[in-house]
């Protein structure tokens, strides 16, 4: 959704649309390494992010996603590697660059003493100016108060004004760190509801999340970190292809010989007209061998990320 | 200066608003009530024949001698201790809340991420620190000449603001100092510890080490020795002692905009 901002106080980079170029790397990390003292938090991470892409980064606790995020903004000066942003450097092009970008920080901290309509007048001097009626849209739809100071706010409703001051301005680039800590679930619905609609306007997201279910939702792509290290990455297909899943089939009549050497089955286990086993991988060579046979019924759990997410953790421990 | 270069200044000023006015009306109701007590005080020779029992190296390092002349009651009073301490105690309590302070708490994560640069944000922090500085430092000023005006307490006007001056440039110096240690670590410990070590230090050095013939070479170290060994409110202060805390103070803060735009900022 593109926000309405008075021409004179539109940022110059304009705001992100289908126009422009589709496929275009716009965040590129290369080696990128971290160290505070003795402490890897990044150790060598390459990743790419293209034009309209939402990429989804898991990891837990500790594994390097807001100081990748940190290392995108400038925060932090990254011990060794690159990174670019729109092809530009974040440590001598940091202006040109958050301008064109917008961000909810993982840890949330506001001014205190400020109500939301005084902290988004702020920010939106800093950023040249603001859409007030896109501000109220958007607190309608959050279900937010602008009017109370931030240190009257519960923890999910500080939250929302940080989500509104991520959707205000029409970024290129929307960069989420934990976005949805503290939301209640109708809430996280409405998160993905605009993240989808800023996705759909071609707005860029790296999204880092511990819910998998959101990006299960919203990914195109899924980054895994654990260690400071990335232990898989792709579509959220691909990772899910990487789990297995439990395959149970009924026959009318005795189980076909042979069926627990299909590729990608394993565990395999018969009881007169029952089968099961779990498959890793592709279901076709699977079907291909039911082809013909006598199959009454059958059944085959849908892997979920979470359960991919599990076991890349145990493979990686 | 653009909308975005103000901000970067008056959001912080605004920030620290009611600190600011606390600190304005203490220093102001202090400055007030010991002018109202000078009546009590004018021509009076007891205090002075009491003071003459003391060493007068005592009498010196607590500002004391000519108690009884209106130069003698605000020195003793006021600003050989008191004014210029409370001034340059706000400077690193404004320094610590919006440099240091902001950041270790993660505040100031959301302002980085805003299109404008590290140096300009700190700076807009330094100015806005030296501005409430200031503006205590004026309110002071008239509440101190109101006051005079009121209790007739007569003093040359040249000398006050000499002094005034020299208050404001040491706060200016303390802050700056502390702008620098912020800077460079962004630990608010370290803000305060040094700016408090200066504050209260600098002025104990400047003090109490001449009654010492050891330790008196070392008083010319504190920055209170280059504000106040004139003694501006009985003579003409000369231009170096402005320029020697000015000077410092500019690049102090200077260094802590430079480091600022060098280093990691502390996460929440």
């Amino acid at each position: 959704m593109e926000a309405k901002v008075p021409s004179a106080t539109r940022p110059a980079a304009g705001p992100p649309t289908r126009a422009r170029k589709s496929g275009e790397v716009i965040l590129k990390a290369e080696g990128l390494v971290k160290h505070y003292g003795s402490v890897k938090a990044v150790q060598g991470i390459d990743f790419e992010l293209r034009r309209g892409e939402v990429l989804g980064c898991l990891g837990p606790n500790g594994a390097g996603k807001s100081t990748t995020i940190r290392c995108i903004l400038d925060l932090l000066r990254p011990t060794a590697g690159h990174i670019e942003v729109f092809g530009l450097d974040p440590r001598h092009d940091g202006v040109a660059i958050r301008s064109r970008l917008t961000y909810v920080p993982g840890e949330l901290r506001l001014p205190e003493r400020l109500t939301g309509r005084q902290l988004t007048d702020s920010i939106g001097r800093l950023r040249g100016g603001l859409d007030n009626s896109r501000r109220d849209d958007l607190a309608a739809r959050l279900k937010l108060d602008l009017n109370r100071r931030t240190r009257q706010l519960s923890s999910g409703n500080r939250r929302k004004l940080a989500l509104l001051l991520a959707f205000l301005w029409p970024a290129e680039l929307l960069i989420l760190d934990e976005p949805t800590n503290g939301l209640d679930p109708l809430m996280q619905h409405e998160f993905v509801c605009l993240l989808r609609e800023t996705r759909d306007a071609g707005t860029t997201v790296f999204l880092s999340s511990h819910v998998l279910s959101e990006v299960q939702r919203t990914a195109d792509r899924v980054l895994v970190l654990r260690s400071g290290k990335i232990v898989a990455q792709g579509t959220v297909s691909e990772l899910r292809n990487r789990t297995s899943q439990r395959v149970e089939v009924w026959f009318d009549g005795g189980v076909p010989a042979g069926l627990g050497k299909v590729p990608g089955l394993a565990d395999g286990r018969k009881d007169d007209h029952y089968f099961t086993a779990s498959l890793t991988g592709s279901i076709r060579p699977l079907l291909a061998f039911l082809a013909g046979k006598p199959v009454n019924s059958m059944l085959i759990e849908e892997p979920d990320l979470e359960d991919a997410f599990l076991d890349l953790y145990e493979e990686q421990q | 200066m653009n909308v975005r270069n103000l901000e970067l200044v008056f959001g912080p000023a605004r920030a620290i608003l009611r600190s600011g006015l606390i600190w304005m009306l203490a220093i102001a109701t202090i400055v007030f009530m010991t002018v109202a007590v000078w009546p009590a005080f004018r021509g009076d020779t007891t205090i002075g024949d009491a003071m003459k029992n003391l060493p007068s190296g005592v009498v010196e390092a607590f500002g004391l001698q000519d108690f009884a002349t209106p130069a003698g009651f605000l020195r003793a009073n006021l600003y050989d201790f008191f004014i210029p301490l409370l001034i340059a105690g706000a400077a690193v309590g404004f320094v610590n809340s919006l440099a240091s302070g902001e950041e270790d708490s993660g505040r100031l994560e959301l302002i980085l991420s805003q299109p404008a640069t590290r140096q300009a944000i700190f700076l807009g922090r330094a100015i806005a620190v030296c501005a409430w500085v200031l503006l205590i430092t004026v309110v002071t000023t008239l509440v101190q000449f109101g006051s005079d005006s009121m209790f007739d307490l007569q003093i040359g006007s040249d000398k006050l603001l000499a002094t005034l001056a020299l208050s404001f440039l040491l706060a200016f110096f303390t802050g700056a100092l502390c702008l620098a240690v912020a800077g460079l670590w962004g630990r608010p410990a370290a803000v305060l510890g040094v700016g408090l070590f200066l504050a209260l230090g600098g002025c104990i050095i400047a003090a109490l080490f001449p009654l010492s013939d050891v330790l008196k070479p070392l008083a010319q170290l504190s920055p209170w020795n280059w504000a106040f060994d004139g003694d501006p409110l009985v003579n003409d202060t000369q231009p170096w002692r402005y320029l020697s805390l000015g000077l410092p103070g500019i690049a102090l803060t200077a260094l802590g905009v430079w480091a600022f735009g060098r280093r990691d900022i502390a996460a929440a």
